[in-house]
């Protein structure tokens, strides 16, 4: 029998580690909620296995995960991102049911999750960071303790869940007075949304650059970056659009970087493919944000850009290989960026297009460009999960072509039905900042223009409609 | 070589013209507007123009006629384009190329005359796109222009006044040079002034001495003789013109003149050339060209053009226009009358033309004209069935007849025994109050349920009805401007199976596959399409018909005049409503006025028969009625 690999999650990630899996020569078994059934990542896989009605449950629910790969005889899990990624219980279970976890151990993701835990051990690594604090205490002393660290600091601060990440529970303090009421009430967000209530403080680092480090570790000490990622362009924290490497002139500021992350991964005895996070300022100060402990949306451009296979690697270092790559290897070729065409509608605070169908779905080609994508004519955007209907990431040999290539493979889109957020893009491969490079985590607030745009109208089927009309009337009803 | 590109100023555009002139050279202009309109009923596509694009931009013409005349309401009723999109995709491609436009003054674009601010908004949202503006007024009436002259002389581009010209003892040279010196008081000499022979009337020596006649007299300002091929004879004409001292004349692309438009170009370029005469700036290749290109659409416009071939000389009696001719044909073949044509056209309509006064024929006059000869010869009575319009000419709401009055017995029969206090009354040039735009911006607002933009506005004052048509067309059917002749006008469906291999107005290519089209058990049609590679299916419902008609009711004129003597009132014709007056629940006196109704782009007014209450009203605003269809009831006051 073939070594089974089991993906614990869905969409377009599930679909990305099947594909290694199978060029592995190994077996992908996929698991589904109801919703699910008709999924491409079921058709895609080697074998699927349903886990319950869902939805959003049982893709969270550990134990039948486990029970899901015993049955399947899976050797190992990857987790893709998002769900049970970075739940130190589940890479926990894992070990002990002696399946392999695809990822670090589960000590390392429980305390690069901790965001406090993560800061002091950078800290003792002497790893630069922005000024805070530890959790905070409940209650009044709490709230003293944010106060006298914002007098030190000075406003803005930013308020984070210890246990949040991928952009949630972090929220912007401007004065005493919104301590005062935003403290409780991120403390109940962080404990509904991560089952933990600590929060935390950091000095807010005015319109940074969010800059990234694909790091890989095997189990024999060997520890390696695939240089960096830029990804300043977000919205409330959350990342629209991606590139590696970052556009920072600075080699030697990136080189540092680099070799910060890689010391980094080391004090947190890393194992696998990790992610860490940094801001700069306008200064060109580094400070370190955060370890990503899982595969990330964003990595087609690193693997863009290196010829690296980010998730081949992973499942081998898994399996127990050693890397066979040397830094030296890691050579950065060109430039990649990577949009996220979600079925969204940007003017509308990016409101999920839950419930639509695609009825139109022409997508791009040709050189240099890649598509990680879940959507296709007549799929239904769903309402139980999210709204992303394919990654597109191209490669150019320079920045200008790469973002060139981006606005052709955008006109060469077609989708129809949902909303989406191509025409937000298109704006923005044609504004000039982004063009030249000039952007930090400001970039969507201070360019609104960007959301200006005609809706894409579905000229195609509407005249198919009209020429319809001639053909079943016999005639031009309207040119008589 | 001095070609006049867009951009030129006024100045320097006239300038040109007198030297080029006295060079013993003139220009052309391409009127394929007026072409479209003349022989192809005003349907030539955008697709088509588009097509053309490039080598006309070549060619290198004093102007091309793109818009105006009937074609913005045609644009938007027939052929679903928006005439500023038009313009702009045109511009896109004829960068060079001065585009011109035909304004009916006051009339606009339309049938009647608009308020003031109406006019100046309207010039000022076209004038950024139409670099030559040339306007006329069916009376020759300067004031009814002279709005759309300051505005277009306030917008830096070219005024060209027209004298719109017929034949006749009244007239003579002496009228139309102190007419001409009229219109250059208000406008300047820095224009172009047209000589708008919109019938192709008179002969080429006729011609000769008017423009010499005119050049006498004004001889700074550059003539452009414009005329119509009707008679087969403007060639001879245009030739009589450009020996005379005229600057610019009018004609049109090869492969498609036919037969009441302008003639071919390069026919003209060679008659003037073996008199010595040789057309400024103009590339002959490139005209050639256009030709080559159009000819193999012409196929598809067939159904458009005029029911009956060959040339008429009789136009010099009937004096139709040829921008006309063709729609005045369309209703003679739709209307049944065409046995009675030559009796309208050549009596009865030279007939009311010497009795309405000898204006000229042309819009809207020329629909008065043409709508009183073929109802009092259909009708049996003449005069019997006024349209609204003749009703409003005798008012004298357009301006004043230029020669004489109709006689009494006319004025009796259209405005009722005591007509003379009718005219007392309600006669006379009253200024049309200005609109509230900012309510009617509001209005379509509602309508359309989004906010309008300046050239939405534009054609809604224009066609109120059929501009909110379009807008909703737009957005089911998108823009259907892209598609060529070929599908547009395709009759009998398409076969399944085959496949529409077409490029759109920009070029692109598309692919259309017709796949079959079932019937469903609940008699459901599922038309199946591939497009662009990608399939789509289309149901229509058994019942679901295209443009709705209110229910035919079999009943005859007098039937229809009883009915209204109690109380139940009927389309007397078949036509649409343009507006019902009243309220249900009001009360009328006999003669109130109910509705309006327009039926062959002449308003008619509906009258109360009866004194009463309005109880119930079944149509509105923009239904089209047969003869016999139920309006409204009145019921006899308690």
């Amino acid at each position: 029998m073939k070594t089974r690999i089991l993906i614990a999650n869905r969409g377009e990630i599930a679909l990305r580690v099947i594909r290694a899996v199978q060029e592995l020569g190994f077996e992908a078994v996929a698991v589904y909620e109801t919703p699910d059934e008709m999924s491409r990542h079921i058709l895609t896989a080697d074998d699927a296995i349903w886990i319950g009605d869902g939805p959003r449950c049982d893709y969270l629910n550990i134990q039948k995960m486990v029970t899901a790969a015993k049955k399947a005889k899976a050797v190992a899990i990857h987790p893709g991102y998002g769900f049970l990624a970075e739940n130190p219980l589940f890479a926990k279970v894992c070990e002990e049911e002696g399946i392999i976890f695809i990822g670090p151990h589960s000590k390392t993701v429980a305390e690069l999750g901790n965001k406090v835990v993560a800061r002091q051990i950078m800290a003792e690594a002497g790893i630069p960071m922005v000024p805070g604090t530890k959790n905070l205490s409940q209650g009044r002393k709490g709230i003293d303790e944010a106060l006298g660290f914002a007098a030190q600091h000075g406003y803005p601060v930013m308020l984070k869940a210890t246990s949040g990440g991928g952009g949630r529970g972090i929220r912007r303090i401007n004065s005493d007075e919104e301590m005062h009421a935003q403290l409780p009430m991120a403390r109940s967000e962080a404990l509904a949304a991560f089952n933990d209530d600590s929060v935390y403080l950091e000095k807010l680092v005015l319109n940074p650059r969010h800059v990234e480090v694909q790091v890989l570790a095997d189990n024999f000490g060997k520890t390696l970056h695939l240089g960096t990622r830029d990804c300043s362009i977000q919205r409330r924290n959350q990342k629209l659009i991606e590139m590696a490497p970052s556009h920072i002139q600075n080699k030697e500021l990136l080189d540092t970087i680099c070799d910060t992350a890689v010391k980094a991964a080391k004090a947190a005895n890393y194992l696998n493919a990790g992610t860490v996070e940094f801001l700069i300022d306008q200064d060109d100060n580094f400070y370190f944000l955060e370890i990503n402990t899982r595969i990330q949306v964003e990595h087609t451009v690193t693997e863009m850009i290196t010829g690296i296979d980010i998730v081949r690697n992973q499942i081998n270092i898994a399996l127990g290989h050693p890397l066979t790559l040397e830094q030296k290897d890691v050579q950065i070729r060109g430039y990649a960026i990577e949009v996220r065409i979600n079925a969204e509608d940007p003017k509308n605070d990016f409101m999920p297009e839950g419930g639509k169908k695609v009825t139109v779905y022409r997508s791009t080609g040709g050189f240099g460009v890649r598509l990680d994508g879940m959507a296709y004519q007549g799929y239904t955007v769903p309402e139980e999960y999210d709204s992303l209907l394919v990654k597109l990431t191209v490669h150019g040999y320079t920045w200008e072509e790469t973002v060139g290539r981006l606005a052709r493979c955008l006109n060469n889109f077609a989708i129809r039905g949902p909303k989406t957020t191509i025409p937000f893009y298109k704006n923005v491969v044609v504004e000039k900042d982004f063009i030249s490079g000039h952007f930090d985590t400001s970039y969507i607030e201070t360019h609104p223009f960007i959301f200006h745009y005609d809706e894409e109208a579905s000229e195609g089927g509407k005249l198919a409609r009209f020429i319809a009309e001639i053909h079943h009337s016999k005639e031009n009803p309207f040119a008589k | 070589m001095r070609r006049i590109v867009q951009g030129t100023p006024v100045g320097e555009i006239a300038k040109t013209l007198r030297e080029v002139t006295k060079e013993g050279r003139y220009y052309i202009t391409n009127t394929a507007r007026d072409l479209s309109q003349s022989d192809f009923k005003n349907r030539i596509l955008l697709h088509t123009d588009l097509l053309a694009a490039p080598s006309r931009e070549k060619a290198g013409y004093f102007s091309l006629e793109i818009t105006g005349g009937a074609s913005i309401h045609v644009d938007i009723l027939r052929k679903q384009v928006d005439p500023f999109t038009k313009l702009e995709l045109m511009r896109e491609k004829m960068p060079s190329t001065m585009f011109q436009t035909l304004c009916r003054g006051a009339n606009l674009f339309g049938y009647r005359p608009y308020p003031q601010n109406v006019i100046r908004f309207t010039v000022r949202e076209f004038a950024p796109y139409v670099d030559v503006w040339r306007t006329f007024d069916f009376l020759n009436y300067v004031p009814n222009m002279v709005a759309v002259f300051e505005e277009v002389g306030r917008a830096g581009k070219l005024n060209e006044p027209c004298l719109c010209f017929s034949t006749g003892p009244e007239h003579s040279n002496d009228f139309y040079i102190k007419k001409a010196g009229e219109i250059l008081e208000v406008t300047g000499q820095d224009v172009t002034l047209c000589i708008k022979n919109h019938g192709g009337l008179g002969t080429p020596r006729r011609i000769g001495r008017l423009v010499d006649g005119l050049k006498q007299h004004y001889p700074d300002v550059p003539i452009h003789y414009h005329g119509h091929n009707t008679d087969g004879n403007d060639i001879g004409r245009i030739v009589a013109a450009v020996r005379n001292g005229a600057s610019i004349v009018d004609a049109g692309d090869a492969s498609f003149t036919g037969f009441y438009g302008p003639p071919a170009i390069l026919t003209v370029v060679q008659s003037l050339r073996d008199y010595g005469f040789e057309p400024e700036g103009l590339d002959e290749d490139a005209v050639n060209e256009t030709s080559q290109i159009l000819q193999s659409e012409r196929q598809y416009y067939a159904p458009f053009e005029s029911q009956i071939k060959g040339f008429q000389p009789t136009v010099q009696t009937h004096k139709l226009p040829g921008g006309a001719m063709g729609s005045s044909l369309e209703q003679a073949v739709k209307g049944g009358f065409l046995n009675q044509m030559p009796e309208i056209l050549q009596e009865e309509l030279p007939r009311v033309q010497k009795e309405l006064g000898n204006y000229w024929s042309v819009t809207p006059g020329s629909q008065i004209l043409w709508t009183t000869a073929v109802s009092n010869v259909l009708d049996g009575e003449r005069y019997g069935n006024p349209s609204g319009d003749l009703r409003n000419l005798l008012l004298g709401k357009y301006g004043p007849f230029p020669f004489y009055k109709p006689e009494e017995w006319i004025y009796e029969k259209v405005l009722g025994r005591n007509w003379r206090e009718v005219l007392k009354e309600e006669g006379g040039e009253r200024e049309i109050p200005d609109m509230d735009l900012a309510h009617e911006r509001y209005d379509l607002a509602k309508d359309l349920g989004y906010e309008p933009t300046n050239h939405q506005l534009v054609l809604y004052l224009q066609q109120p009805n059929d501009a909110v048509d379009f807008f909703k067309f737009s957005e089911e059917y998108g823009e259907v401007y892209v598609l060529p002749p070929s599908i547009f006008f395709k009759h009998g469906g398409f076969k399944t199976g085959e496949h529409l291999n077409y490029n759109d107005c920009h070029g692109k290519k598309h692919l259309v596959e017709i796949g079959p089209s079932p019937v469903s058990e609940t008699g459901e049609v599922n038309v199946y399409m591939v497009v662009d590679h990608h399939q789509t299916i289309f149901s229509y419902k058994p019942e679901k018909r295209a443009g709705g008609v209110s229910e035919v009711q079999e009943l005859t004129k007098e039937e229809i005049l009883d009915l209204a003597k109690a109380g139940d009132i009927r389309s007397p014709f078949k036509g649409k409503i343009v507006e019902i007056t009243v309220k249900e629940g009001q009360e009328v006196l006999q003669g109130d006025r109910v509705a309006i109704m327009e039926a062959m782009k002449m308003q008619t007014p509906i009258l109360a028969g009866m004194e009463g209450i309005i109880t119930t009203i079944s149509t509105k605003k923009g239904d089209t009625l047969f003869p016999g269809a139920k309006i409204l009831k009145i019921d006899a006051d308690e």
